[in-house]
């Protein structure tokens, strides 16, 4: 697929998202750019505090009360984001456009509630259906995700982890969504009930013809849903591009690095790990962010200029001053 | 003690919890029941397994801190499994323990320097002095170095990683012959992972520990241990050498718990995973027979539903509890 050709679903450009603490501005999402085509499936993969689920939280605008500065374009479906008011972003975004499935949530379901009611509650409020009408829009959504009816009765405690991990999902497609945002879905859950909750993903996408981002801090995962991979460092993209050729030809050193750290089960290949630290985000390393845990640190260069996005192929960036002479920004 | 054999060894151990009703006791979770098994000197074993199936608890009765129902631990020669808390006490400081959340387990008012001394206090090992020596040793064993500087810390100004440094340092400074390691890596980032099973590896290889790595996750199983048990409900249904059992897997679970698990691999995308229905069972009626028979494939109706199959001596060292597996050892030899 040529990648000009189709009109991104979403399209982020510069998003900028700092929060304010006392020591200062954290650099959470430092101007990353990328964007989403219909159908496809967009995985956000770095390091614990590397700005993935600020990415998201940016684009939903879910946003808590210590940001000290918001900025850049987010386009979803052809509307710019960042010039709606709340009222045109609940009608626009919230309904029929954009979902998440939070991280952790399955721990803050509401004990108190019926799992129905929460997972109708969306439709009541945003859309303004009945509780009546709401509530059998639940009992279909839950089946959707491969549950009984009657769930819709109970409370989260009578449910399992991977019960409460399809609620969730319930909960996020009950809006008709275009886009959903999946951020960590299946973590704190057992192996055998993860690849249920990822084949339940892919039946979803295909079914629904559903475009998903998809955070995980799991190579190994991400692959089981990710058309394009972009590979998050110290709130910036540093490389973007088809899996196909982000898995077997990773064109930043810490792709590199980082996929050298998965020990597989199907192959021989003892994994190694990057030696020191993520980068503090209120004071980053000058320069490439990753310059103080690189082999192929250029003193000098690495640590002077903040690396340009270099196109490797027609589809595939990556932010790394080694790809100087060989790409075309 | 001499440097090879078996450090630790588990006969027929159970292990069940009360289920009490009204005061009554209307039935048992049998979280661990009929465990043999050994861990030799300077062995890795992993222990493997999905939630609830008894890891955790088998690993809190290797260092007595729960009361077996039946069986036997021997520790390097010594029956304890009833040994009175005095004499446990004894032999507890030959053992260290590492839990799986590196928040919860460190006390947060502590600074590290004690928090690290603790146990040679607690054991009323050497002077301060000597016990000052010892604790900047083991944080530089852990790489917490320059250790001046990690000992006055606090665990809430710690990383993760840093955090479960300190727990590792606390966990071998009674310089022990065995440490279990519960989940030790399960809450940090993956990239940090394989950084703190190296070093568990490098310090067993230097101090000749024995461990027990008690995870869910067969991929650093895989690296980080020498043989690996599987646990289902409550029972070892698969052991052996860990590359040989994860290459070729013989128990129907131990193959459904691979066939989960993904590697990094692009064309994983366009594939659905075959997944084993149903649930782990109840600990308190598990099923008759192999309990694993009700999500079987290979379900052999009237014996497997039935008859409870034992963990056999497949060949070398691999042992499998399955039916498929029972056939006279003439006949498997001819087989292979
Ligand atoms: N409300 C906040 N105030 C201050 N700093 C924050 C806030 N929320 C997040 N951060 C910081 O912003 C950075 C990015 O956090 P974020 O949660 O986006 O990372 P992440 O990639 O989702 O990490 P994880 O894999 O742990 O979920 C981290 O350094 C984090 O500590
Ligand atoms: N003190 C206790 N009293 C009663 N039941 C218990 C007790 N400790 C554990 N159990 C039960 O024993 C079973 C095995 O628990 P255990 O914690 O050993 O499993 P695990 O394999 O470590 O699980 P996880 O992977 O979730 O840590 C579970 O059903 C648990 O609820
Ligand atoms: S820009 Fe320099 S320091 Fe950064 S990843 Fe590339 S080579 Fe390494
Ligand atoms: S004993 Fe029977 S039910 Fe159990 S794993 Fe083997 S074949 Fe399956
Ligand atoms: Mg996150
Ligand atoms: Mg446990």
């Amino acid at each position: 697929m040529d990648s000009e050709a189709v009109e991104p679903l979403l399209k982020v450009t510069d998003l900028v998202l700092k929060y304010s603490t006392r020591a200062g501005p954290v650099r959470a999402v430092d101007g990353i750019s990328f964007t989403v085509r219909p159908g496809e499936t967009l995985a956000l993969v770095g390091e614990s505090g590397s700005g993935k689920s600020s990415t998201a939280l940016a684009i939903i605008r879910i946003l808590p009360r210590n940001v000290a500065e918001f900025s850049g374009s987010v386009v979803f479906n052809g509307t710019e984001l960042m010039k709606l008011d709340d009222e045109e972003f609940r009608r626009k975004v919230r309904v029929g456009g954009i979902s998440m499935v939070f991280q952790g949530a399955m721990n803050s379901l509401n004990p108190v509630l019926k799992v129905g009611f929460q997972v109708a509650e969306s439709l009541i409020v945003n859309v303004g259906l009945s509780k009546q009408e709401a509530m059998k829009k639940a009992e279909e959504a839950v089946e959707l995700v491969g549950l009984d009816r009657t769930v819709v009765q109970r409370y989260p405690h009578e449910l399992s982890g991977g019960m409460k991990q399809r609620v969730l999902i319930a909960m996020a497609l009950i809006t008709r969504p275009k886009l959903v945002i999946l951020d960590e879905p299946t973590s704190a859950l057992d192996v055998m009930t993860q690849a249920n909750i990822m084949n339940l993903l892919k039946r979803l996408k295909a079914e629904m013809s559903l475009t998903y981002v998809f955070i995980t801090h799991d190579l190994a995962l991400a692959s089981e849903l990710a058309d394009r991979v972009g590979v998050m460092y110290g709130g910036k993209i540093v490389e973007l591009g088809p899996s196909d050729t982000v898995y077997s030809n990773p064109r930043h050193p810490y792709t590199k690095l980082l996929l050298e750290s998965v020990p597989m089960l199907r192959a021989d290949r003892p994994p190694t790990f990057i030696p020191g630290t993520p980068p503090d985000l209120i004071n980053p390393p000058p320069g490439c962010r990753f310059h103080p845990r690189c082999p192929y640190f250029m003193k000098g260069k690495c640590d002077a200029k903040v690396p340009k996005e270099f196109r490797t192929d027609s589809d595939h960036l990556a932010a790394c001053w080694l790809l100087e002479e060989r790409g075309d920004e | 003690m001499n440097k090879s054999g078996n450090l630790i060894t588990t006969e027929d151990l159970k292990i069940y919890f009360p289920v009490r009703r009204f005061l009554r006791t209307v039935g048992y979770v049998k979280a661990v029941d009929g465990v043999s098994l050994h861990i030799s000197k300077g062995e890795t074993v992993a222990l493997v397994g999905e939630s609830g199936s008894g890891k955790t608890t088998f690993g809190r009765a290797l260092l007595g801190l729960v009361r077996p129902s039946g069986g036997r631990i021997v520790f390097d020669g010594l029956d304890i499994t009833d040994l009175e808390e005095k004499d446990m006490k004894r032999v507890r400081r030959r053992m260290g323990v590492v839990f799986q959340d590196p928040y919860a387990s460190l006390n947060p008012v502590f600074p590290i320097y004690r928090i690290v001394e603790e146990p040679l206090v607690v054991n009323r090992m050497g002077t301060p002095e000597e016990r000052r020596e010892v604790v900047m040793k083991a944080l530089e064993d852990v790489r917490l170095t320059p250790p001046e500087f990690f000992a006055s810390k606090y665990p809430h100004m710690l990383s993760g990683g840093q955090r479960q440094r300190v727990a590792i340092a606390r966990a071998i400074i009674t310089n022990p012959d065995l440490v279990v390691a519960d989940e030790p890596v399960s809450m940090l980032d993956a990239s940090i992972r394989v950084e703190i099973l190296t070093l568990f590896k490098e310090i067993q290889q230097r101090h000749n520990v024995s461990f027990l790595y008690i995870t869910h996750d067969m991929a650093t199983a895989k690296y980080f241990s020498e043989r690996i048990a599987i646990m289902y409900a409550g029972k070892i249904v698969e052991l052996g050498p860990t590359k040989e059992v994860l290459s070729d897997p013989l128990h129907p679970y131990t193959q459904a718990l691979i066939e989960a698990i993904p590697d990094p691999d692009p064309t994983n995308r366009f594939r659905f995973r075959k997944v084993t229905p149903g649930q782990p069972p109840s600990l308190i009626n598990p099923p008759s027979g192999c309990r694993f028979h009700p999500r079987c494939q290979y379900l052999i109706q009237g014996t497997c539903d039935v008859v409870e199959p034992m963990l056999i001596r497949i060949k070398g060292e691999r042992y499998v509890a399955c039916h498929l597996y029972e056939k006279p050892p003439m006949e498997r030899e001819g087989h292979q």
